[in-house]
Parts: C-alpha cells; sequence; structure tokens
C-alpha cells in the first residue's frame, strides 16, 4: 500500500529530507502491508520548519503543531489515546532550541512516542541561522564571524536524560535508516532518533558526513550497556558513529500510571458510528 | 543632521537603535523580521555591542528583562508567535519598572498564521498580552522615517518612565526601501549608570532590589497603584497622533501603521471626487489619543475605521466616541492588504448615496 499523497514536494532538490522521508515512506508501507501497523492507529506529527511540511507528504493523519512544542504535543496524544502510534519529526531548531526542556523531560518521562530529528545543524526554513547543533566556527546568517557558541551532543544527551532508545542515522544510507527507524517504531517508550541531514542550501555537509559516519552494527558494539553508550557517544570527530547506541524495555509513563488511572484508560470509547447514524 | 540614505526597514530600525544607542540586542529567528537580528549580527560586533541569538523567544526576553535591570538601553526584535511567547516577560518588566524596547513585526495569525503582513496583534500590544494591570507604551509608524525617529524616542520615553516600549510594525514596513535619515547619534559613552540599577553596590547605602513580587496584599496594591499614576501621567503627557486633512473633514477615517499609509492615498482619490474626509492616525496606539477623536465628534458625519484584522483598534475609536457618531469599519484578515481604491469603495458605501 502507498502511503504518498499527490501534494508536491517543496524541498530543495538534494535535500537529505528526502532521504528521511523515503526511508520512513518504506518502513511504514512494509509495516501497514505485512500488518504489523495499522494505518488507521498511527499520528505523526511535526513542527516547523523545513523539514516540517513532511507531514503534508504522507497520506496518514497528522497534525503540524507549534514550534518546538512537540515532544509535549506527542504526549498529549499518546496519553488522551494510548492505542495510538505517536510518531513525531522534529528540526534541531525544533528539538534543541526552542523545545530543548520538552525533549529532555519527554526522554526521562518514557511515554511511547517516537522522535525524529531532522538534524540539519542549521534554521532552513528562516534561512540559515546557526543552530545548537551547528559547530564553531559556523558561518551563518546571524554569524557572519562565525559562530562563538559550543555545540551539544544530542545523543549523550538523551543518554543522559534515560531516554530508552538512542540512535544517530544519515540520511544518505537510506538502507540503515530503515533499519533504525523500523526498531525505532517498535520499541515500547520514547524512542529518539539524530538523523544528520545535510542542508544543501544553508550547510551541506553531505561530504564532510559521508567521509566520517562508520556503523556500530558494523562492529562488535552492543545496545545494552549504558555507561559504554555514554563513552560512544562522545565520539563525534574523525569517525562519527552512526546505529542504535542504546536500547532497554523499562516501564512506560502509560504503564506506570495505569494503576491509580484505571477509569481513564477502561472507560468505554463512544462507538461514533451509531452517533452518526443518529445524526443524520 | 545625517544625509538620506536609501535603506530596506527591516535594517533602518536596527541602525536606528544602534544610533539610539542600544548596547545589546537579543533575539530568536522568525520571519518577517529576519533582517533586522541579521543586520545587529554585523554591526554590533563593528561598534563593540553585543548581539546574541538566544534559544528560544522566552531566553531573548529574559536576557533583556536581565539587562534592563542593570539600566542599559537593550532592543529585541520578533514577530507574532515569539511575541506571544514574551508575554509572560513583558508582564513582569511592567511590575520591575526597568525600560526597554523591543519591536513586533506583525505577521497573520492566529497560530502559525503567515508571514504576510497584518494588524492582529492589537489587542494583545495595547491591552497588556501578559496577566496582570499592566501597559507598554505600544508606537505605530506608517513610513520608515517616522519609524527611525520613533526608535530614538522609544528608549527616551522607557527610560523616562521606567517601561516598556512596543513597535508595532508590520512585513511591509520592513520589506519597503525608502530613503531615511538618522538625525541624531547617541553618544554611548556618556551614558551614566540610573540610581535603581542593579550593578552591585559600590559605595551606595541603600542595595537596590529589583523584583515584581510582593504577597502582602497592601504592598502588591502600592506597586499597582503606583503602576497607574505613571499610566494616568503617561496617558496625559505621551500622546502621539496625526490629523490629516481634517480641517475641513466631513468624514474621518481612523487607522495606524500600514492602513494609515494606504488610507491617505485613499483620502487623495475621494477628494478628487469632493468627498471631504480626512484621517486621525494614532502614532502611540497606547496611549490612546482618545481626545483628538473626541474632539472631532461634532464636525464629521461618521467615522471610518480600517485595519488588517477583524476590527480592534474600533473598539478604542468606539469608546472614545461614546456613541456620539457612527463607526463603521472595513478589515483584511489572513495577510491579505487592501488597496486604496478598495477601501476608497467600502467607504463610500456607507455615503447613503450622497456621493454616488
Ligand atoms: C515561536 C516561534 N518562533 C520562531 C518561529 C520561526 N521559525 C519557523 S521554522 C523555525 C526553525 C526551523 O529550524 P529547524 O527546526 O531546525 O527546521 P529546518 O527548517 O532546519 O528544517 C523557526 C525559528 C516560529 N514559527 N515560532
Ligand atoms: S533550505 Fe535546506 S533544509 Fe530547507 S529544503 Fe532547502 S536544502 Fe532542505
Ligand atoms: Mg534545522
Amino acid at each position: 500500500m502507498s502511503i504518498t499523497t499527490e501534494k508536491k514536494i517543496q524541498w530543495c532538490p538534494g535535500c537529505g529530507n528526502f532521504g528521511i522521508y523515503n526511508a520512513f515512506k518504506s518502513v511504514l508501507e512494509k509495516n501497514i502491508d505485512e500488518g504489523r501497523l495499522k494505518k488507521e492507529n498511527i499520528v505523526i506529527l511535526s513542527g516547523i520548519g523545513c523539514y516540517g511540511y513532511i507531514t503534508n507528504y504522507y497520506d496518514i493523519n497528522s497534525f503540524h503543531a507549534t514550534h518546538g512544542r512537540i515532544p509535549p504535543l506527542a504526549t498529549g496524544i499518546k496519553l488522551a489515546n494510548p492505542s495510538l502510534s505517536v510518531i513525531a519529526f522534529v528540526g534541531d531548531g525544533d528539538a534543541y532550541a526552542e523545545g530543548m526542556s520538552h525533549t529532555i523531560h519527554a526522554a526521562r518521562r518514557n511515554t511511547d512516542i517516537k522522535l525524529i530529528v531532522h538534524d540539519n545543524g542549521v534554521y532552513g526554513l528562516t534561512t540559515g541561522q546557526f543552530t545548537p547543533t551547528s559547530p564553531r566556527g559556523f558561518k551563518g546568517r546571524s554569524t557572519p564571524f562565525g559562530n562563538v557558541e559550543n555545540p551539544i551532543n544530542p545523543i549523550t544527551l538523551m543518554l543522559v536524560a534515560r531516554a530508552t532508545f538512542v540512535a544517530r542515522g544519515f540520511c544518505g544510507d537510506i538502507k540503515h535508516l530503515e533499519y533504525i527507524l523500523e526498531r525505532a517504531i517498535f520499541h515500547k517508550g520514547f524512542s529518539f532518533v539524530d538523523i544528520l541531514q545535510p542542508c544543501v542550501t544553508f550547510n551541506d555537509t553531505y561530504s564532510f558526513y559521508r567521509s566520517r559516519v562508520y556503523k556500530l552494527e558494523d562492529t562488535d558494539y552492543r545496545t545494552d550497556q549504558y555507561e559504554k553508550a555514554i563513552l560512544k557517544s562522545l565520539e563525534f570527530d574523525d569517525r562519527i558513529p552512526i546505529g542504535i547506541f542504546y536500547e532497554k524495555e523499562e516501564e512506560s509513563f502509560e504503564e506506570a500510571i495505569r494503576g491509580t488511572h484505571n477509569y481513564f484508560y477502561e472507560r468505554q470509547v463512544p462507538d461514533i458510528s451509531e452517533i452518526v447514524r443518529e445524526m443524520i | 543632521m545625517g544625509e538620506k540614505i536609501l535603506m530596506k526597514g527591516a535594517e533602518a530600525i536596527a541602525e536606528a537603535a544602534i544610533k539610539a544607542g542600544a548596547m545589546a540586542f537579543f533575539g530568536y529567528p522568525i520571519t518577517p523580521q529576519n533582517e533586522t537580528p541579521e543586520y545587529f549580527s554585523r554591526r554590533m560586533p563593528e561598534v563593540g555591542r553585543i548581539f546574541l541569538q538566544a534559544e528560544s523567544e522566552v531566553a531573548a526576553i529574559n536576557m533583556i528583562y536581565g539587562a534592563a535591570c542593570t539600566g542599559t538601553r537593550v532592543f529585541a526584535s520578533s514577530s507574532s508567535p515569539g511575541i506571544s511567547l514574551m508575554q509572560e516577560g513583558f508582564s513582569y518588566i511592567a511590575n520591575s519598572n526597568v525600560p526597554c524596547v523591543v519591536a513586533n513585526v506583525m505577521r497573520g495569525g492566529p497560530g502559525l498564521g503567515d508571514i504576510a503582513p497584518a494588524q492582529g496583534d492589537y489587542f494583545q500590544a495595547t491591552k497588556g498580552g501578559g496577566h496582570g494591570d499592566y501597559h507598554t507604551i505600544v508606537i505605530a509608524p506608517h513610513t520608515l522615517q517616522e519609524e527611525v525617529d520613533l526608535v530614538l524616542k522609544a528608549f527616551d520615553l522607557a527610560e523616562k518612565y521606567r517601561i516598556m516600549v512596543v513597535l508595532i510594525v508590520d512585513g511591509l514596513l520592513g520589506q519597503m526601501m525608502e530613503p531615511v535619515e538618522f538625525k541624531e547619534t547617541v553618544d554611548v559613552t556618556k551614558f551614566k549608570v540610573p540610581e535603581w540599577a542593579t550593578v552591585g553596590q559600590g559605595d551606595r547605602e541603600d542595595r537596590i532590589i529589583i523584583t515584581s513580587l510582593d504577597l502582602a496584599p497592601e504592598g502588591l496594591e502600592k506597586m499597582n497603584l503606583h503602576l497607574q499614576e505613571k499610566y494616568r501621567k503617561i496617558e496625559e503627557q505621551e500622546v502621539m497622533v496625526e490629523e490629516y486633512r481634517m480641517d475641513d473633514a466631513e468624514y474621518a477615517i481612523t487607522a495606524f501603521g500600514t492602513m494609515a499609509r494606504i488610507s491617505k492615498t485613499t483620502i487623495e482619490l475621494a477628494r478628487s471626487e469632493g468627498i471631504k474626509v480626512g484621517l486621525i492616525r494614532p502614532i502611540t496606539v497606547w496611549p490612546f489619543p482618545s481626545k483628538t477623536i473626541e474632539n472631532r465628534a461634532n464636525q464629521v458625519k461618521f467615522f471610518f475605521d480600517t485595519e488588517l484584522n477583524a476590527g480592534q483598534m474600533i473598539e478604542d475609536v468606539k469608546l472614545a466616541l461614546n456613541g456620539a457618531r457612527p463607526v463603521y469599519f472595513y478589515g483584511k484578515m489572513g495577510g491579505i492588504v487592501p488597496s486604496a481604491e478598495e477601501v476608497l469603495e467600502e467607504f463610500k458605501k456607507h455615503l447613503g448615496g450622497q456621493h454616488e
């Protein structure tokens, strides 16, 4: 089953968002076809940015929401209707600047939501200012003399915030990205995927990443060792690891509150078809 | 006196703030005002001052709040959604009595809306978008030269009353190129630290405390009364308004900013058809020029208010008139800017066939 829409895709030719778009599309189509996901049970969200238009390009119920506030919005959806698969696309501006605190709190709360970050190290939609993942020295629209701030390391940050699934992908390696996204979607609890995404217009990092990335899955790295994951996450120089850094099954927020919130979760959701019939 | 330089609005406002002695700029990217922070990011290092792109508008307004507490001239700009996020800071700044100047380049709303010119933030700006009983002075220029002149005036007012001054403009003014003259450059080496500023005690006897808190209701009432006293004084002394072709007017248009600019053309068109119409243009929308409007009630047959929203300033026009004359309205939303001809056509609908 195809999940594409008629909407014309508006990203610049060569934009890294295409890789993310295609990887997610094949993961969803495959899993819907194989009956592992139900299309009617999926809600996708995005914040505001170039990447945010992604929700227009999939034929899935979607919520194009507020810059920076995606983790709480996704939390609201999931808690109101725990049977949904809630998958959220966010930008680095969204996740690490405007909404940084939300990203951290969603991770430590371990609500079953999926956060997929289009990390292009720049504010694309507002045309080229530095973000919290732009490197020092980055010359952007608001840093004509070079960025003087230190970038954050999203992987280390999310590990320290106790996210139960932490991964990094590269949109230039679609097969590998599909593998990560599939694992992220089926992880129970909060999943975090930071995707290295070149912005060909304002921050073209294709060759930079291509010459540095290597897959953790090609090494003897294990994903169940917390301290080692933190150490591994610090590697970001001549070699940049991509893959799953850490995954752990832990009680999700929804599970933890179930004992005290039975009424809410066991209430009868009215059969809408009845109501609709009455109205007609 | 300087010479006239052709400049883009979004850059002219930044240069005006620099010439007015703004020592620091704090902001966060948002369209349609990105050229303003971009200009500051180039110029502030040149003049040895501060430019900082914050992690959010909430951070930016609190950097302003902090810097303002030290008695430093500070400036920020943003656009509607960003200004909404700053409202908590606006309220705290009001009750802390610290001066600063913030520009809102208004865009279509509510929510994410669009990036086209709009005036839907009038209520938020003039009625206090944050919590509590407070006002900021709100200035609405309609040309680049006026904007440039008013930036300097805004800092003077902010410091005179220890209050926040908000400039409301829209993307049209920001994108426009017009010749501007910077009439004065403030010598920042002459700045003195005000006695209320938190800059380290030095040999001052009492320590300075800046706060917006008083848990004792009587204490908080006193803070409020102080604010209200200040607001009454501003209402008495600082109203700015332009009356355009009102001397012989039989009808009055009320409009601010971009719509006032368009209305001036509408008025020329109307007058060429023999319709005597003038414009009352609030330059400060708070304090509002109620008296000016009231004074024209007996002269004109009706008022015609036009705005880029569903009708916001019209409430203040009606309050000023207190029912003395009818007030009609024409507005456009969503970032659509009507032409002078469209405004005229709408205006003429209320003439009752007298000028067909
Ligand atoms: C409260 C608020 N502030 C600022 C903006 C302006 N804005 C729109 S998109 C964006 C950031 C986009 O950057 P990112 O999240 O990295 O996405 P990208 O465009 O790079 O894909 C910003 C700051 C906004 N829409 N809302
Ligand atoms: S500006 Fe950059 S992120 Fe935005 S669509 Fe173009 S290449 Fe992609
Ligand atoms: Mg980005």
